[in-house]
């Protein structure tokens, strides 16, 4: 690792937070911006195909498809960061990220799909050429990002995929974006 | 974990189970050998397996406690409630233990050492006296009577044996196995010495730290046997030791022998060589034979490996030959083996989702082959899916469990908090062997748990209230099990006072519940004791009556789409019921469609189904031959774009009594059908079941009839009363 010498003084804090044994990255489209995420959680990719959509649900979660038999929810990433709902085309892809979190103390591994525009090629960044998040300016929230890899002299936004695929977070989003209000007889205690 | 681990936290807990029972029925029979070596057994053989795992607080805990119920087993104290209540307290400590073994955790935490510690102080006290916890009974207790009863008589020799087999971890804990030898040469004359160096692995695989020495030594003292031990007290829990007495009987050696990890005709030799026995008195003892007697097999069971015994105790009237009595060990393992195989949970939930994904597949085979109208293809297909349909069953039976053991918990429920409140409660448990779905049973436990602890809170009176009342004073409480038309059937039965139907009706008044004047029935009236936060009790006590049991209850029993009733005549008692379905992997449906998606109703909530007259304006409700069925337009509810049909059709459902209809496009029919949990992401959704895949490939929701009914009163009651415009979306 001669690199780790050579590297900037920055990096190592924009790979402090990060997945350290991870330097490939696989590359998409969205909405004609290149991100990128560590290619160790992606299982598969495959074609935009039927998907059956969840009522009562914030439109970042697109809904469900059924990959061999199991029951996978599909992600909406532009619609995660606040834009609008991607639309299908000819190169619509749905990647499968495989995730692993804590919830409700316990450990859960879910796939979980997001919805590309397209998906463009895996590529090696290293260490050295990736920059710490800006503070602001990149219009996706700041622990999204991972860092920003240098690729061919243009930026590529390295996403945070635990965090944008936070199952707890995203569950509790749903909550509140669904218009059921919630249990409204835990308040009526006495008696 | 590892899996030796997991293995032994599985197995003590179903001894510890056996150890509660066993405690239990001690209770009513204080002198019953039986329960007595029931109860030793499970204790031995927990700590036999802790000390395989090397779980050295677990060890030392039980270690006394086994001293103490050793003490029992031999009569030299008597069970009582006190002791009966502190050994329950043992054995629950030693489930937490067990716990803090299973969660990884290298000891317990202080909060847990300060209980055992305090558990053990108290055994130590009261029970095991000043003598201290080691070994039970003095040496010489083998009474010489017995020696006439035996097979071989007393060994000609004047010397103690000692047996010693050091634990591998005797030299990195610091001790020297040399230092003890020669402290014991304080004590008298070591005549004999061998040295076993039988556990030495070859060279390459030797850990020059760990230590595999063994020493069978002829010892000639006029010290007693508690001091001979007390040399060996610091490596007491590390090292195997034996002790014989001078001129102690030819079975005694020969129990040795069998206990001993080595050969017997190698240790045999040793004995010899060292002058303990001669070869007369040794090929005497192995000659000597006799029909297993009861006292050989019990004590041949639990003899696990890093066991630490100072068998002196037990005198064997007959010997039996230690080659007999291994084998025979082994082979009741193997045939034990044969019948029960261990499996994990999720290879079979593996196994369930590939026979629940055979199931989608077969319905889609049988569509293509009935589209392709070719008779021969027909009848293959329906000969294939009838396999896979008994396949399904077969591998959903494998799930299947027992209830009883369920039950059984109870008994100690029931003991302790009936005790706390002043009450005598019976506990009678029928139709135990009643099987479901095991996903079912755990999820059953805190409900049970529940009902039976108001019953007896609320249900049951105390003992002088029930004179009073002419019922005998000791109060009756039924669990009760049975299959019915597809479903489970759980009963939890009191003969307490029952519920006071004037009193919940005005409570629920009061809270606003129901409207004053409005006339229900009695089973209306007792569903409100699960509405949230209701309770008719005075008193709040430390068990129930604070109002939050019966909601979750009822909400946990629905999502195991389940259901309960209560059923009650005041002053006789309370019956509730609880219905599940068998498994929860697999769902009679009706599939219905509405835009481009597929939902499926629970068969079981639908009532009929009929179409929905053009026309119906703005409100939301229908005369169904002269009621009013107030309905739910899907569509507006999930918010389906795109205009509905024509012709629109109403599902008729009902749930918990009520009626509703559900509008849907079209009617698909029935649809058996694996049920697919949508996962954490969806946990928050109500309305929405769950998932199943159909035929076609295509991912249908599974409508949660009675959520849906709640979310569509919520929002139209606050569309109605918080703004008057309606929230968007809400109105539709």
């Amino acid at each position: 690792m001669g690199q780790v010498v050579a590297q900037p003084a920055a990096a190592p804090l924009a790979f402090a937070t990060s997945d350290q044994g991870s330097q490939q990255y696989l590359t998409f489209t969205l909405n004609a911006e290149v991100f990128a995420i560590g290619i160790l959680n992606i299982k598969e990719i495959i074609e935009y195909g039927t998907l059956t959509e969840i009522p009562m649900m914030p439109a970042f979660i697109r809904g469900v498809i059924n990959l061999r038999g199991a029951v996978v929810p599909v992600v909406d990433l532009s619609a995660r960061f606040g834009s609008r709902q991607t639309e299908v085309a000819r190169r619509t892809c749905i990647v499968i990220v495989e995730m692993a979190q804590v919830v409700d103390d316990a450990e859960i591994r879910q796939d979980i799909g997001i919805v590309v525009d397209s998906v463009n090629e895996v590529l090696e960044i290293p260490p050295g050429e990736i920059e710490p998040p800006p503070s602001f300016g990149a219009r996706i929230r700041a622990d999204f990002i991972q860092g920003m890899g240098k690729v061919a002299g243009k930026f590529v936004i390295i996403l945070n995929i635990d965090r944008v695929l936070s199952v707890d977070e995203m569950a509790q989003l749903a909550l509140v974006g669904a218009r059921l209000p919630t249990e409204e007889g835990n308040d009526k205690h006495g008696a | 974990m590892d899996e030796i681990t997991s293995v032994f936290v599985t197995e003590s807990r179903e001894q510890l189970e056996a150890m509660e029972a066993a405690l239990l029925q001690l209770e009513d029979q204080p002198t019953d050998a039986d329960i007595l070596g029931a109860v030793f057994r499970a204790a031995h053989t927990i700590k036999g397996g802790a000390g395989v795992i090397e779980c050295q607080f677990l060890v030392a805990f039980t270690h006394v406690v086994e001293s103490a119920l050793d003490k029992l087993r031999n009569g030299e104290i008597a069970a009582n409630a006190d002791l009966i209540a502190l050994l329950l307290a043992c054995s629950d400590h030693m489930g937490h233990l067990i716990g803090v073994l299973e969660s990884g955790a290298a000891a317990p935490d202080d909060g847990l050492r300060a209980d055992g510690d305090a558990l053990l102080a108290r055994l130590q006290r009261d029970w095991l006296s000043a003598e201290g916890a080691q070994d039970a009974t003095p040496p010489v207790a083998a009474p010489d009577e017995a020696l006439e009863s035996s097979g071989g008589g007393a060994v000609e020799t004047d010397c103690w044996h000692i047996s010693l087999r050091f634990g591998p971890d005797v030299l990195k804990n610091g001790m020297d196995p040399l230092s003890f030898l020669r402290y014991l040469g304080t004590l008298g004359r070591i005549e004999r010495l061998e040295t076993l160096a039988d556990a030495m692995p070859p060279a390459d695989e030797m850990d020059p730290e760990a230590c595999y020495l063994g020493f069978e030594i002829s010892f000639a003292s006029s010290a007693d046997k508690a001091a001979i031990e007390q040399v060996f007290d610091f490596v007491r829990d590390e090292c195997v030791l034996h002790i014989l007495p001078p001129r102690s009987k030819l079975a005694d050696y020969i129990q040795l022998m069998m206990a001993l990890p080595e050969d017997n005709m190698r240790l045999g030799e040793i004995l010899v060589r060292i002058g303990a026995l001669t070869q007369a008195e040794l090929d005497e003892g192995l000659r000597a034979q006799s029909a297993g007697s009861e006292n050989a097999e019990e004590d041949a069971v639990p003899a696990p490996l890093g066991e630490i015994l100072v068998e002196q105790r037990v005198v064997q009237p007959e010997l039996v030959e230690a080659a007999v009595v291994k084998q025979k060990q082994v082979t009741d393992k193997k045939a034990a083996e044969a019948r029960l195989i261990r499996i994990q949970a999720d290879k079979l939930d593996r196994l369930i989702d590939l026979v629940g994904e055979l199931v989608i597949a077969g319905a889609g085979v049988n569509l293509l082959a009935s589209r392709a109208g070719h008779a021969d293809l027909t009848e293959a297909t329906s000969i294939v899916s009838r396999l896979v349909e008994s396949i399904r069953d077969s591998a959903l039976q494998l799930r299947m469990v027992q209830i009883g053991e369920t039950f059984n918990r109870f008994n100690r429920v029931v003991r302790d908090v009936s005790k706390e409140l002043g009450k005598d409660i019976e506990l009678v448990i029928s139709g135990g062997e009643t099987e479901l779905d095991k996903s079912v049973v755990e999820k059953i436990g805190d409900p049970l748990m529940h009902l039976v602890r108001n019953a007896i809170d609320h249900g049951i009176e105390a003992p002088e209230v029930r004179v009073e009342r002419s019922k005998p004073p000791r109060g009756r409480l039924e669990l009760n099990a049975y299959h019915d038309s597809g479903s489970i059937v759980i009963e939890i039965v009191d003969d307490g006072g029952g519920l006071n139907r004037e009193k919940i009706a005005r409570k629920a008044v009061e809270r606003g519940l129901i409207q004053p004047g409005h006339t229900l029935s009695d089973q209306e009236v007792y569903a409100l004791i699960f509405e949230a936060g209701f309770s008719t009790v005075d008193q709040v006590s430390n068990l129930s009556g604070r109002g939050v049991g019966m909601d979750v209850v009822k909400r946990n029993i629905q999502s195991l789409r389940g259901r309960v009733e209560v059923d009650s005549h005041e002053g006789r008692g309370t019956r509730f019921s609880i219905r599940l379905p068998l498994t929860l992997a697999i769902i009679d449906g009706f599939l219905v469609d509405a835009g481009s998606a597929g939902y499926v109703i629970p068969l079981d909530m639908v009532v009929e189904c009929m179409e929905l007259e053009a026309g119906g304006g703005e409100r939301n409700y229908l005369n169904l031959r002269g009621e009013v069925l107030p309905f739910i337009r899907l569509r507006e509810l999930f918010e389906i774009p795109g205009e509905p049909p024509r012709r629109e059709n109403v599902v008729v459902v009902k749930s918990a009594g009520q009626k509703a209809g559900i509008v849907v496009d079209q009617l698909l029919g029935e649809f058996q059908t694996v049920i697919k949990p949508l996962g954490h992401l969806f946990r928050n959704l109500r309305g929405i079941g769950g998932s199943t895949i159909l035929g076609s490939g295509e991912v249908a929701l599974i409508l949660d009839v009675q959520a849906l009914v709640q979310i569509a009163a919520r929002d139209e009651e606050r569309s109605l009363s918080y703004s008057p415009g309606g929230r968007s979306g809400v109105a539709g």
